[in-house]
């Protein structure tokens, strides 16, 4: 276990030494995408051993303590960043938004108990790993996307105009960030479908307005609405980009909130 | 321009609003999060909400040249249409229930009943014998596996045999049978009422090790005219809280009865005289609780979701082929 968490700390360094780069970039207009980049991708790297190391010790994958789930959704996030990072000059600015974000999440890690606890009979399925994917994709998607409204609120400051200068114009980011806010709706989508397929085989019933259900369908709705006003109200990429963190909120609150302050998150799964 | 139109066209084109959607959307946030809130049946406060969106998304449909010009959009607005459709359909077809059956027992109804207006199933053809189980637990003690063995008949009538567990049912005539972690002991008796035929019987004593300091039943055997307590006293360690162990009968298998103010113990094989009847107690045996599903949508629903996000993507697909960000990001 030590090593395991040694290892895991070191990415955690790895992706701050990463943010800071982003951060320190930005402020002081010096570009430094491939340093940050190569922050981002060796911590990424250290946090799958991190997790293969506990998932061999355990026997199992990191899906039930609140310290696995931040520890797998740190990495799935930090993964689709990357990929987007990687692919897309225009979403790389953003990092001094996106990895703010993370360490939020990290500093949460540190403080969460590393210990394990017993595997639910009901989680012994291949839908867990199609759920939790599609999971992470849908989060990963809305975090990008929240990257992008996030440059456009930094954007209403003068200093923050100065940072983003050499970015494309917000309505042009707008549209990046709608482009992953559908893609976040049709992994949301997935994602209850396969949950739903989930609980039918393990609890007899597709649907039941547990907690965890219940906030994961007000986000998906909350998502399909967002698009609907964009849409309909030709809305501002100002105000559109306050729509991106709406969601992204409480998708983070049904993620990392709802199953930690619900007894049973989901009926009759412990 | 409206000016021009006809009423019907100018209600067609209010029915289609997008407004409307928003309006649909937040409604159906709001009764969602009431439904949650308040614990109540989800069926009568999403009803309005969701035949709002499915009028303004047939009236969007009928009179938007948007969905006709893209496809796949029309696709997906149609599968959440008939999404919900199924989902209404459903309600009224569906059936939920539990049942406890003892070792060898064959299935003869549901205990508790939760069926739409419309259910006309099979239930009464459902022919299946719980032959037991094996649950074993971690330290602690958890719940590690739980396996029920089943014999049934089949469609054709043929007889088969398998084991099922949480994550997978009996499905059988359309109805999907979950074992639960419900269970526990059932001393089984023979009773005996004055001139009648004797019975054999099993008391179902409450769920085990749930209610392992409470390992007592009220139960009145058929003719008779008083109520028996029957009580099993188990022993603290039967399932150990230091080691992986398994469900099993314990060896002290010994009964207390009570009958008004008289008190009885009973050993397996005793037979006691009560006045209108004779009870004999057999053994100790097992119990297993079973929840009972059926709702023949849900393929279709599964169905209808596929296309529905499948259209979703390719509509997404097709729109977002430019690149705009690209120019002036180098």
């Amino acid at each position: 276990m030590e090593t395991e968490l040694r290892t895991l700390w070191t990415a955690i360094v790895c992706y701050v030494l990463g943010g800071a780069w982003a951060i320190g970039g930005l402020v002081l207009k010096k570009r430094a995408e491939r340093w940050v980049l190569g922050f981002i991708v060796a911590g990424w790297l250290l946090h799958t051993v991190a997790l293969g190391l506990r998932w061999e010790r355990l026997g199992q994958g990191p899906f039930v303590t609140l310290f696995e789930i931040l520890s797998s959704n740190i990495w799935s996030l930090v993964l689709v960043f990357a990929i987007s990072y990687w692919r897309l000059p225009a979403v790389r600015p953003s990092a001094a938004v996106v990895m703010p974000i993370l360490f939020v999440m990290m500093g949460w890690l540190m403080l969460s108990s590393p210990g394990e606890v017993h595997f639910p009979r009901s989680f012994r399925t291949p839908w867990l790993y199609i759920h939790v994917g599609l999971g992470k994709v849908f989060l990963g998607a809305m975090l990008v996307a929240v990257g992008q409204a996030g440059v456009i609120q930094l954007r209403r400051t003068a200093r923050g105009s100065g940072w983003f200068q050499r970015l494309p114009d917000d309505r042009r980011l707008d549209e990046l960030a709608y482009r992953y806010m559908a893609l976040a709706l049709i992994f949301n989508g997935l994602m209850l479908v396969a949950g739903a397929i989930w609980a039918q085989d393990a609890w007899g019933r597709y649907w039941a307005w547990d907690p965890l259900e219940t906030w994961a369908f007000i986000t998906w709705l909350l998502l399909a609405a967002a698009l609907h006003l964009r849409v309909t109200y030709r809305l501002t990429p100002r105000l559109s980009s306050a729509m991106a963190f709406a969601v992204f909120g409480l998708a983070f609150l049904t993620f990392f909130g709802v199953p930690f302050v619900s007894s049973r998150p989901h009926q009759g799964t412990f | 321009m409206d000016e021009l139109l006809s009423l019907p066209q100018r209600l067609l084109r209010a029915a289609a609003s997008l407004k409307l959607t928003l309006l649909g959307l937040l409604l159906l946030g709001i009764t969602t999060v009431l439904v949650y809130t308040r614990q109540e049946s989800a069926t009568p406060w999403l009803a309005g909400p969701l035949l709002l969106l499915a009028l303004n998304l047939v009236a969007a449909v009928a009179s938007n040249k948007v969905f006709r010009r893209q496809l796949p959009l029309l696709v997906f607005h149609l599968a959440l249409i008939v999404l919900v459709l199924l989902a209404a359909i459903g309600r009224l077809t569906y059936l939920k229930g539990q049942a406890e059956l003892t070792e060898g027992a064959a299935f003869q109804g549901l205990t508790v009943r939760e069926a739409g207006p419309l259910h006309s199933g099979a239930l009464e053809q459902l022919h299946f014998i719980h032959e037991g189980f094996d649950i074993r637990y971690l330290p602690g003690p958890v719940l590690d596996s739980n396996q029920a063995r089943l014999r049934w008949e089949d469609t054709q009538g043929r007889m088969q045999s398998g084991t099922i567990e949480p994550n997978q049912p009996l499905v059988l005539r359309g109805y999907r049978i979950y074992p639960t972690s419900n269970k526990g002991f059932a001393p089984v008796f023979v009773w005996q009422a004055h001139q009648r035929e004797p019975l054999l019987l099993s008391v179902h004593l409450p769920s085990y090790p749930a209610n392992a300091l409470s390992q007592a039943q009220t139960w009145q055997p058929p003719g008779a005219s008083e109520a028996l307590w029957v009580l099993l006293p188990v022993a603290a360690d039967l399932i150990p809280a230091d080691r992986p162990s398994r469900f099993a009968l314990p060896k002290e298998q010994r009964l207390v009865l009570r009958r008004g103010d008289k008190r009885y113990e009973m050993q397996p094989g005793e037979r006691l005289e009560l006045g209108d009847g004779t009870l004999a107690y057999r053994g100790l045996s097992t119990w297993m609780g079973y929840r009972v599903f059926y709702d023949w949508t849900i393929p279709w629903m599964l169905a209808a979701c596929a296309v529905a996000l499948t259209s979703m993507g390719l509509h997404f697909w097709r729109k977002f082929g430019d690149q705009p960000w690209q120019a002036s990001s180098a």
